[in-house]
């Protein structure tokens, strides 16, 4: 893999995160991660480069689908016999963390590694935080970003790509043409044969990230201090009021609208914007005829900036009693190493977003469309730092469908689906007892 | 009597043989024993420890792993609790599914195996091609339907529309026409391994049968209905209950094709089942929700059972 040149910035931040490396005998080390598709050989070279370079450590890396090692991992560290390192996602995390399958990373630790936190977007940092202490370090991230369609927005006379909800609903009116030509409030526009339309508002897991994502910027989070589900606010009806209004009040989106039909309209240039993971950037890029920028999620809601992120974290697993110190000093180090931000760099061929603004700072991204998203990483939040995640996200998910698709009103659905999902929390809080 | 001389010889060898076998008790056991260890490993001890986790707070991570008795099997039947809701809503949504798709798979597949039995032109192509989707995979053949019945731009809707010129129809995010995708698909996928069991049993049924019948004047349909059907009724109890296990267990269609959407309808139960273990981690309510959902499937298949033998029954008496 060719590595892209580094800024000197890079280099300084290389050299100031200089530490003692490990010098103790020779160890090797397992790594189990889920890179297994596009992103598995540059993971892979990477792993390389550090045994090259490591003469002491030697690390053994495997990959296997994420889910697997989500049932996998629990019994193995039971067993003491988990891998030395294992990257575990945003939603995962927590749950890990809580269950008490993951070690802590004291200051002495991340010492050891060379690990700075400050280096690192701070809400990025935090996704692996829990009760204060810190269990992972970010290896991977990604957010949900907006793409718009150059052409069109021209075409319907958008210069300013939208960041506020007011931009958004002028430019979101702007881009929906019915079939006769007639935008949305004009006297027989008809919303069920639209030519072009703004942005479809969609159903399942992507329908609850971008809610969430809104959800945030009205100040709310999807739990409260206490970590019990507190969607259902005022400031939260507000937020998926706007989202159902696309399609009934404002009559910018098309009902029914799902992910997958989304993403084949901007394909074929029938809609401005598309909401969606950076994970598209690459089809996108490989659409003949579509010109496209991207741009960070526009503020839709009232008080401040936020978008979903999400992101893979190097962690280390529980081990039995009388675990080699030197394996977890030669993991700490690997750590380090690998999110030091040259190897980040390399890693964000992949399609993984910087860790940290240094990264970002590249010049190699002066020409990258993605360098758009960038100024809105500070504001990426995960949906982590508890450990029933996946219960509070089933619940949430199905409360914005069944409010989006109009089978409940917006305050319904949100009461029903904190209901459900504090239910949940109490029988998850016994399970943690 | 020379004959019978050889014959008695005949047995004589069998015995020394059989003798060898049974001559230690321990034999046929060693004999048993590599299908025992399986069956004891991989079937009996998971029954059994499934059983001790539906009764207990289990998780591996955990210290303490209290016994809790029927708790989580009584949670399935308490008013207000989210398995009981969502449990019985699935097991419902599955059983709609069963109820629409065993017709349609067992209809179809017979209907097929009758037509493709006949020495028509170009039969062994049509029986390859019917065959053929069963080889897929369910991640291929679920994003197959998908792409085919996407709301806006799936073929479906495409042909409705641009065509057609009728209005499209939203698949993927209506109640009841979620289905339509999920029953045609798996109609589409599994037909060929029913069709086939058909036409390994039509192979079975004496040709002279026919013969007769066509001498006496009898119509295909009435070949059909006397000869055909009541010979293949073993073949049909074996199709009909494999088909409603098979519909029963309905994960990867759903799972793909909708997301067990729109608002949880197409969310069968070893979807929510999964959702509980792998998503929740509650693995004992999990466990429980297993149990349960298999003494429903077990009594269910007793009483198809029950009825599809009642006429042979009947017929002894």
């Amino acid at each position: 893999m060719k590595l892209k040149p580094l800024t000197l910035i890079l280099a300084i931040a290389a050299a100031s995160t200089a530490h003692a490396e490990y010098t103790g005998p020779k160890v090797e080390i397992t790594y189990l991660h889920g890179f297994t598709g596009p992103d598995r050989p540059v993971m892979e070279a990477l792993v390389k480069k550090f045994n090259d370079t490591h003469p002491n450590i030697t690390v053994k890396a495997s990959a296997q689908p994420w889910g697997t090692t989500w049932q996998q991992l629990a019994p193995l560290v039971a067993s003491g016999r988990a891998s030395d390192v294992v990257v575990i996602n945003e939603d995962q995390v927590t749950g890990f963390i809580a269950r008490g399958a993951l070690t802590p990373l004291t200051s002495a630790d991340l010492k050891a590694g060379g690990i700075t936190k400050a280096n690192f977007y701070g809400p990025l940092w935090k996704t692996a935080d829990y009760k204060g202490r810190s269990y992972g370090v970010p290896v991977h991230s990604v957010a949900l970003a907006m793409y718009y369609n150059k052409d069109l927005m021209k075409k319907y006379g958008i210069n300013k790509v939208p960041t506020n909800r007011a931009e958004f609903l002028a430019a979101a009116k702007a881009c929906t043409v019915d079939k006769n030509g007639k935008n949305p409030g004009e006297a027989g526009f008809d919303p069920k044969n639209l030519n072009t339309w703004a942005n479809g508002v969609v159903n399942g897991w992507m329908g609850g990230t971008i809610a969430y994502s809104v959800l945030r910027q009205n100040g709310v989070n999807l739990v409260d201090k206490d970590l019990n589900a507190a969607f259902n606010t005022a400031a939260g009806q507000e937020a998926i009021q706007f989202l159902a209004d696309q399609i009934t009040k404002y009559q910018t989106s098309p009902a029914n609208a799902t992910e997958q039909s989304e993403i084949n309209a901007f394909r074929q240039g029938k809609t401005c914007f598309n909401f969606n993971g950076v994970w598209m950037l690459e089809q996108y890029k490989g659409q003949a005829g579509l010109n496209f920028g991207v741009a960070p999620f526009p503020q839709l809601g009232t008080k401040m900036k936020a978008a979903w992120g999400g992101s893979s974290h190097l962690t280390l697993p529980k081990q039995r009693a009388g675990y080699d110190k030197n394996k977890r000093l030669a993991a700490l180090e690997f750590i380090g190493w690998l999110t030091e931000p040259e190897q980040n760099l390399t890693w964000t061929s992949t399609g993984g977003l910087p860790t940290q603004a240094k990264v970002a700072a590249d010049k190699s991204y002066d020409t990258n469309p993605i360098n758009g998203l960038f100024e809105g990483l500070p504001n990426v939040y995960a949906t982590s730092g508890y450990p029933w995640v996946g219960q509070v996200r089933g619940a949430w998910d199905a409360a914005v469908e069944a409010a989006i698709l109009g089978k409940k009103s917006v305050k319904e659905a949100l009461e029903d689906g904190q209901n459900e999902a504090n239910k949940q929390i109490d029988q998850a809080r016994k399970s943690l007892q | 009597m020379s004959d019978m001389t050889t014959k008695t010889a005949v047995p004589r060898k069998r015995s020394r043989r059989s003798s060898y076998n049974t001559g230690h008790p321990i034999v046929p056991w060693l004999y048993l024993l590599p299908h025992a260890i399986f069956f004891l490993g991989f079937i009996i001890f998971p029954v059994f420890y499934g059983l001790y986790i539906s009764m207990h707070r289990w998780d591996p991570l955990l210290e303490s792993q209290p016994f809790v008795g029927l708790e989580f099997y009584a949670n399935l039947f308490k008013a207000g609790t989210p398995q009981s809701e969502f449990f019985w809503k699935t097991f419902i949504n599955t059983a709609i599914f069963t109820v629409v798709s065993v017709p349609l798979l067992v209809g179809t597949s017979i209907t097929l195996a009758v037509l493709l039995f006949k020495p028509i032109f170009g039969r062994a192509f049509f029986r390859s091609i019917f065959f053929m989707p069963g080889i897929l995979s369910v991640s291929v053949m679920g994003i197959l339907w998908k792409w085919l019945f996407e709301n806006q731009s799936g073929l479906v809707n495409i042909i409705l529309t641009e065509y057609l010129h009728l209005p499209g129809i939203p698949f993927l995010t209506t109640e009841g026409w979620a289905w339509v995708p999920i029953v045609l698909g798996t109609v589409w996928w599994t037909i060929g391994f029913n069709m086939t069991l058909y036409l390994a049993a039509m192979n079975n049924i004496s040709k002279a049968i026919y013969e007769a019948a066509e001498l006496d004047g009898a119509t295909a349909f009435q070949q059909f209905r006397f000869i055909t059907w009541p010979n293949l009724s073993s073949t049909t109890l074996f199709v009909v209950v494999t088909t409603v296990l098979g519909s029963f267990q309905l994960f990867g269609q759903p799972q793909l094709i909708t997301g067990g959407g729109p608002v949880r309808s197409t969310q069968s139960v070893i979807m929510y089942i999964t959702e509980e273990a792998f998503s929740n981690n509650q693995f004992s309510s999990a466990a429980a929700m297993a149990f349960m959902f298999g003494l429903i499937m077990l009594i269910f298949t007793a009483f198809q059972f029950w009825l599809q033998t009642r006429e042979l029954r009947g017929s002894k008496k």
